[in-house]
């Protein structure tokens, strides 16, 4: 069976090779071999190095050692892992929770008509391109304990009465980092919920407040099941752009103090580029990349079933 | 007409409260239900736009107000110091920045450059996934999906390693090959979908006139569907543009470094100079919030059928 398949897939290839069929190929060829070689080669090469001892010398000697499981095995016995899985969990299940009701919220807000609401709704989206690196220095000076505005916001309204030192301290730096990530996140949600939201067929609405439905009940047995897969597709999305977040937590803590916000993300990039153990941090990204996999396959399932609808 | 024909009274009454429920509501939502929609979304707008008000304010005011209680607002006497200070002119004040200028150059060069290769290898490819039928389609349309998704953290990694082994570490062309493959997978998803929407019989016409399919290509189709190529080309200068841990990783020397490593310049041991980090911050975020306000729906089309869809 597998040989003639395989005769018949030649003599396929020889055929459409003759008959133009290769066309497409010489199209995708480009993209493909780049994507490969600056991408589909450096996370075989991450699964490779997990397998290694792999360190600064081998940088310089290029000679590796296979060590098997030995990288997992440390990684998952470090206590430093763990408490960053624990942060890289706190800090996107929070995040996510308060992005997608903010965001589910708005999209339902700007649904309906009222003055000014597009262009509201256009500058809510405003920060939604802008680069990280601004978001992380303006919380930076925002969560400043002497003269930052949240500060002054908080105790002016008497919600904390004295300043705190939001990023300074442990306890309330994860907290500062996931604010600021939900700001980041915001316009994403609103997008892709509106989207939803917009498609929504409105006589089951009007038919529900003549039954009497008050807006939490139409909230919850209308919007959120007609809603099902575009709000799972949601929720895998930003679980998946959440759980990958360094960029915003390097700026603003670098993962302090102490260990106070470290994720799995800045604690991959701490063992490569501050303790140089590449296996290790190697094997912290595959384990991570084993995460993302599963909800990568979440949401395929959740986006194929929204096309089969 | 049918309500006039309802024999039993019961049936009667019932519609007749149902419609009276109906006139009562209309009636009751439009003026307290619009006014009170109107200030949630203003409410809302004015406090996600906040921190972006305060980036701005701040990097006008003079070195005074920055720390005054309580804090203002507006300031009274705008200074454009920081501005300067900020791309490295000479201002009256001690600091003096002089690199500002280089990292907007070197930012402008790797965006740029990931932005035109992007384009270059995503157009082809999207081509061909939307005209052909081919081997491997569905796998490769996977591979795109699941590529999106990927952590920068993740290919940092084995990138570093790669340069390493290869000498480009400390090139501008590092970080231009890994932004475009962040970009890549995106763009083709994107422009895959503008090319469905040009119809085949176009194409077909210019087949039998004689021309070859590039030209076609060229000449026909991509005129037609310029709108989204310049969405795709502004959507990959900005992943570029802001770019956080490639640069942070492969750039040491500060004459390469872009912008989202020169922001930290401004952070001093004991001091930092918030009015320019801001006004620098500022100018970084220009480009990113004026791209948002032009192509907002080529934007928002693109992230939901790349997404959801």
């Amino acid at each position: 069976m597998a040989f003639s398949s395989i005769g018949n897939d030649i003599k396929d290839i020889k055929a459409s090779f003759f008959k133009g069929k290769l066309t497409p190929y010489f199209y995708i060829l480009p993209s493909g071999l780049f994507l490969f070689v600056v991408l589909g080669f450096p996370i075989l090469y991450s699964v490779f190095m997990s397998f290694q001892k792999y360190t600064l010398e081998t940088l310089v000697s290029r000679q590796t050692q296979f060590i098997g499981f030995k990288n997992y095995f440390d990684v998952l016995g470090d206590p430093a892992f763990a408490t960053a899985l624990q942060h890289s969990l706190v800090f996107t299940i929070a995040s996510i929770f308060f992005q997608f009701t903010i965001g589910l919220g708005l999209a339902i807000l700007f649904s309906k008509a009222f003055p000014l609401s597009n262009m509201m709704r256009g500058l809510l989206l405003s920060g939604w391109q802008i680069p990280s690196v601004v978001t992380g220095t303006l919380f930076l000076f925002l969560f400043n304990l002497d003269y930052g505005l949240i500060n002054f916001v908080l105790t002016s309204l008497h919600i904390i009465a004295e300043p705190i030192g939001w990023i300074v301290q442990s306890d309330t730096a994860l907290p500062a980092v996931i604010i600021a990530n939900v700001w980041l996140g915001i316009p994403f949600n609103l997008i892709l919920l509106s989207a939803g939201v917009m498609g929504l067929p409105e006589d089951v609405y009007e038919a529900a407040t003549v039954d009497g439905a008050n807006g939490l009940q139409k909230l919850i047995y209308i919007t959120i099941p007609l809603l099902k897969s575009t709000i799972l597709a949601v929720l895998m999305l930003g679980f998946i752009y959440t759980l990958r977040v360094f960029d915003l937590i390097w700026i603003i803590t670098k993962g302090g103090p102490g260990s106070a916000t470290e994720v799995l993300p800045t604690f991959a990039y701490r063992l490569s580029f501050i303790n140089f153990n590449f296996g290790r941090s190697a094997a912290v990204s595959v384990i991570m990349l084993l995460i993302l996999l599963g909800g990568a396959i979440l949401y395929l399932r959740a986006i194929t079933e929204e096309e089969r609808l | 007409m049918k309500e006039a024909h309802v024999e039993s009274s019961s049936g009667c009454i019932m519609g007749f409260v149902r419609r009276i429920q109906l006139v009562t509501h209309w009636m009751r939502m439009p003026q307290a239900g619009i006014a009170l929609r109107f200030a949630m979304g203003f409410i809302a707008t004015a406090i996600y736009l906040m921190p972006l008000f305060w980036m701005v304010s701040t990097s006008l005011k003079p070195q005074s107000e920055i720390f005054h209680t309580p804090p203002v607002l507006i300031p009274s006497h705008p200074q454009i110091d920081s501005y300067r200070s900020a791309v490295g002119l000479p201002t009256n004040r001690p600091e003096l920045y002089i690199t500002g200028a280089l990292y907007f150059k070197n930012s402008f060069i790797i965006a740029a450059s990931t932005m035109l290769l992007t384009l270059a290898l995503a157009i082809p490819a999207a081509y061909a996934l939307s005209r052909f039928n081919f081997r491997g389609k569905t796998i490769f349309m996977l591979f795109l999906l699941v590529a999106q998704m990927l952590p920068g953290v993740l290919l940092v990694i084995p990138l570093f390693v790669l340069f390493k082994m290869f000498s480009l570490y400390n090139t501008h062309l590092s970080v231009i090959l890994a932004d475009t493959a962040l970009a890549l997978p995106f763009a083709i998803i994107i422009l895959r979908t503008s090319f469905f929407q040009i119809p085949d019989a176009l194409e077909e016409a210019g087949l039998i006139d004689g021309a070859t399919r590039l030209q076609v290509l060229w000449y026909i189709i991509l005129p037609l569907i310029r709108a989204s190529l310049v969405a795709v080309g502004v959507f990959s200068f900005l992943t570029a543009w802001g770019e956080f841990v490639f640069a942070l990783s492969f750039l040491a020397k500060p004459e390469l470094q872009p912008i989202s490593i020169g922001v930290f310049q401004f952070i001093g041991m004991y001091k930092t100079q918030w009015d320019t980090m801001m006004a620098f911050s500022t100018l970084v975020a220009i480009p990113a919030v004026v791209a948002l306000l032009f192509l907002q729906r080529q934007f928002i089309s693109g992230l939901t059928s790349g997404s959801v869809k």
